[in-house]
């Protein structure tokens, strides 16, 4: 498999750790080499969060060269539009669109930039999922990430069973099969 | 051996490596990027863990260890080695017993930090070789052969590792762990009695062991030289910058000191006769570069690279362009975005909202200190209008307090500290508090008591017993500022918004030392499921009170059949504190009954 990119951008306290790890587990169950930087950012406090993942034969930096990322994982439209400028021309934004507005929107100092978020869809490969929604009609609405990871891993050269066994690993005991259900919902989404 | 290989980020593989190696104990104070090393460490089964309540108490926990024989790990952020720093310098000078171990995680660009500091400075002060990683294996091959070195060189390691490196994942080898038995302490007061003229000798001592060291550095495993055939430059890059060097995949020779301290002048001296040029390319500090050039050996560095932030693999791109060892640059440096900020901010039902809320409608000087509770000084509280290091309010607020008073100067002034800050090292500042009081004197005191060291993700601290029966910790902070002659000190729950103003407003009026103990616990660890609120449109005036109060849910929003914006609280978001309520004028926000999510639509 040639290298993958993957800029994860979201909001503190969204989870990105966990779904960092997942993937980069996933990863290296597929027999790959990966790096990954798992949050850089205050975590939990609402703020601007960010990580990566690079895949490959070998890994040597776990950052992702400036214009370089194959996919954004956008588990805000705001951050996915934030962490853009780091894709490939004809990249792949994988875009959770339930919306978070930040502080100086709040105040009402700044507008949420909707036309730019919109406007993504001219540069790139653009998957809206309102990951929230799928995942309430999945059974579990925190299975949100797991709805997005499955619209991943489409993208991914890494087998179904890696994924499901990884999950498995990864998520509490009880919610193992709400989590499967919406990572195969995820995975359905794009192929509808 | 049976090996495993798993994916780890930095900090679980400096846990794994201390493991591996027999660590028996590991102390620690809670400080972005090394906060999840101890947290790793306490899942191993036969190892001793703790937060200490701070980071000298965590190093002199750790000492006891080692002068048990014990093989023992320290580990704080960057800034906690100065509170450390007491302790560290004299216990350098002592035998080691058991191996010891300081991990301090260094922050280049400040994700997450008050200051840039670099400490391989304070390694170097304190007569201690450095281990340098880069990568998750490396973290934990360091970390195991640091209690090697330690015990056989007779000193305490450092390893300064950054925090990209800390939360980055990498694939690490596992091995299986060692026991390493403790030999038991033997008093012996010319190894552990600290006095001269025992130090006298120790001066030796240390210096020896470090030129040890840089003889051992000759040959060391951990110091890679890959060479390319016919390269007249030699780069010189250890840590993180070593491999986002490699992706450049430059055809110059590379060193990558894995011990970047001390460094063996027989070898350096050895290349720089191989190699026209030598380029150290280093975060930070010109410190490698010093250490060549006070070996007498040329070369270049700072001028190339920056002194601050991080080096990614396109500053250092741009930095060899400039040195004229590349002709062409592929990467172009990442612009800022000028998508909408979003700083962080209180989360829902987070009990410093009321607080600042109020401190802002006060208009009184504070004096803020370290915690989530910074955040007050941003937009939209913009509250408290001083920040320097954990526990240092109690200290500020005395001095400015004094010269305004000594020139006629009588305005309140206030200070907040959390309950963890407080048990950190606000406690002595109180203590000193009591010297040479005044009749002049008016000072206020917010302790935050929220039982949790909540920036760090919700250690415990010495109050967390009040709100958590499985925390072993339940000290009472009034019964102590009492005890200690502070006597005006009382206990309000913050959520009672009127309450806590007016008695606030009432104590900074007073002369003298108030204390107000805010009883409300985080939000975030200990959450509130309270029925949620919601704005009724009809009664809103939109005067953005409860927006002001900057809780996430809430926001101005048009609604049907309306013209003006009136407030609106996102039903998924709000965990009912009722804050927002109260600071309502028109009594607009109303709670939804038990069992029902009420949304006006």
């Amino acid at each position: 498999m040639d290298l993958r990119s993957i800029i994860i951008a979201g909001v503190g306290g969204q989870g990105l750790v966990l779904a960092t790890r997942i993937i980069s587990e996933a990863a290296f169950k597929a027999g790959l080499d990966v790096k990954t930087n798992d949050v850089v950012g205050l975590s939990q406090r609402g703020g601007t969060v960010w990580g990566t993942v690079k895949m490959a034969e070998t890994v040597h930096s776990p950052n992702i060269l400036p214009g370089e990322a194959d996919i954004v994982l956008g588990m805000e439209p705001l951050e996915a539009l934030r962490w853009s400028h780091g894709l490939k021309e004809g990249g792949l934004v994988i875009l959770n669109t339930n919306r978070v507005y930040p502080t100086p929107v709040l105040l009402e100092k700044a507008e949420y930039p909707e036309e730019e978020i919109e406007k993504l869809k001219e540069r790139f490969r653009v998957i809206e999922i309102d990951a929230q929604a799928e995942a309430k009609a999945s059974g579990n609405i925190r299975a949100a990430n797991t709805i997005i990871l499955g619209v991943l891993s489409n993208f991914l050269e890494i087998e179904d069973a890696v994924w499901l066994e990884v999950l498995k690993e990864n998520v509490p005991a009880k919610a193992v099969e709400e989590n499967l259900v919406a990572f195969r919902r995820g995975r359905e989404y794009v192929r509808e | 051996m049976t090996t495993v290989k798993k994916v780890l980020t930095g900090n679980e593989a400096v846990a794994r490596g201390f493991y591996e190696a027999g660590g028996l104990l590991a102390s620690s104070y809670p400080g972005s990027p090394t906060v999840e090393l101890l947290e790793s460490v306490k899942k191993y089964e036969g190892v001793y863990a703790e937060f200490s309540v701070n980071e000298k108490v965590a190093l002199e926990v750790a000492i006891g260890s080692s002068f048990y024989g014990a093989r023992s790990m320290v580990s704080m952020k960057h800034v906690g080695v100065n509170v450390a720093m007491d302790p560290l310098m004299t216990f350098t000078q002592t035998p080691m017993n058991g191996g010891f171990l300081l991990v301090t995680g260094d922050d280049p660009g400040m994700a997450s930090s008050q200051n840039e500091q670099d400490n391989r400075i304070l390694g170097k002060f304190a007569n201690m070789p450095i281990l340098f990683p880069g990568s998750s294996q490396e973290a934990k091959d360091y970390a195991k052969l640091a209690f090697d070195l330690s015990e056989e060189y007779e000193t305490p390691i450092m390893l300064d590792i950054t925090s990209r490196v800390c939360h980055a994942r990498g694939i690490v080898t596992e091995e299986p762990r060692q026991e390493h038995e403790p030999k038991g302490f033997t008093p012996d007061n010319a190894k552990y009695t600290m006095l001269p003229p025992i130090t006298h000798a120790r001066q030796y001592a240390m210096k020896e062991r470090i030129e040890a060291l840089a003889k051992y550095a000759y040959d060391a495993p951990v110091n890679l030289l890959k060479e390319v055939e016919g390269s007249r430059v030699l780069l010189v890059a250890s840590g993180l910058v070593y491999h986002n060097l490699l992706e450049l995949n430059v055809p110059y020779s590379i060193y990558r000191p894995g011990m970047v301290y001390p460094l063996s002048g027989d070898r350096m001296k050895e290349l720089s006769e191989q190699y026209d040029r030598i380029i150290v390319i280093e975060e930070l500090l010109p410190f490698m570069e010093n250490e060549l050039k006070l070996m007498g050996i040329s070369c270049e560095g700072k001028e190339w690279f920056s002194f601050t932030g991080e080096l990614n693999t396109e500053n250092i791109e741009e930095g060899l362009f400039n040195a004229g060892l590349i002709t062409d640059r592929r990467l172009a440096l990442l612009e800022k975005n000028d998508a909408v900020s979003r700083p962080p901010m209180f989360c829902s039902g987070c009990p410093h909202r009321p607080v600042f809320d109020i401190l802002k409608k006060m208009k009184v000087l504070v004096m803020g200190d370290i915690g989530c509770y910074s955040m007050s000084v941003l937009p939209a509280f913009e509250a408290s209008h001083t920040m320097i290091s954990m526990g240092a309010t109690v200290g500020i607020t005395k001095g400015m307090n004094k010269v305004m008073r000594m020139k006629g100067n009588d305005k309140p002034l206030v200070s907040v500290i959390g309950d963890g800050t407080f048990f950190h090292s606000g406690m002595t500042g109180f203590a000193n508090l009591l010297h040479q009081m005044e009749d002049s004197d008016n000072m206020t005191f917010i302790i935050l008591q929220n039982g949790t060291t909540a920036m760090t993700g919700g250690q415990g601290n010495g109050s967390s017993g009040k709100y958590d029966v499985n925390d072993d910790m339940h000290i009472d902070i009034k019964k102590m500022l009492n005890t200690m002659g502070i006597e005006n000190v009382q206990y309000v729950d913050q959520f009672d918004y009127n309450l806590f103003r007016d008695t606030l407003k009432e104590e900074v009026k007073k002369k003298g030392i108030s204390v107000i103990i805010a009883t409300r616990p985080c939000a975030l660890k200990f959450k509130i499921k309270e029925p949620n609120y919601y704005v009724d449109p009809k009664i809103c005036i939109g005067c953005r009170s409860c927006v002001k109060t900057n809780c996430p849910p809430i926001r101005m929003k048009q609604y049907p059949g309306i013209d003006k914006l009136k407030s609106s609280i996102d039903p998924n978001m709000c965990v009912g504190c009722s804050v927002c309520a109260q600071v309502c004028p028109v009594g607009a926000i109303k709670k939804s009954l038990k069992g029902e999510q009420k949304e006006w639509i």
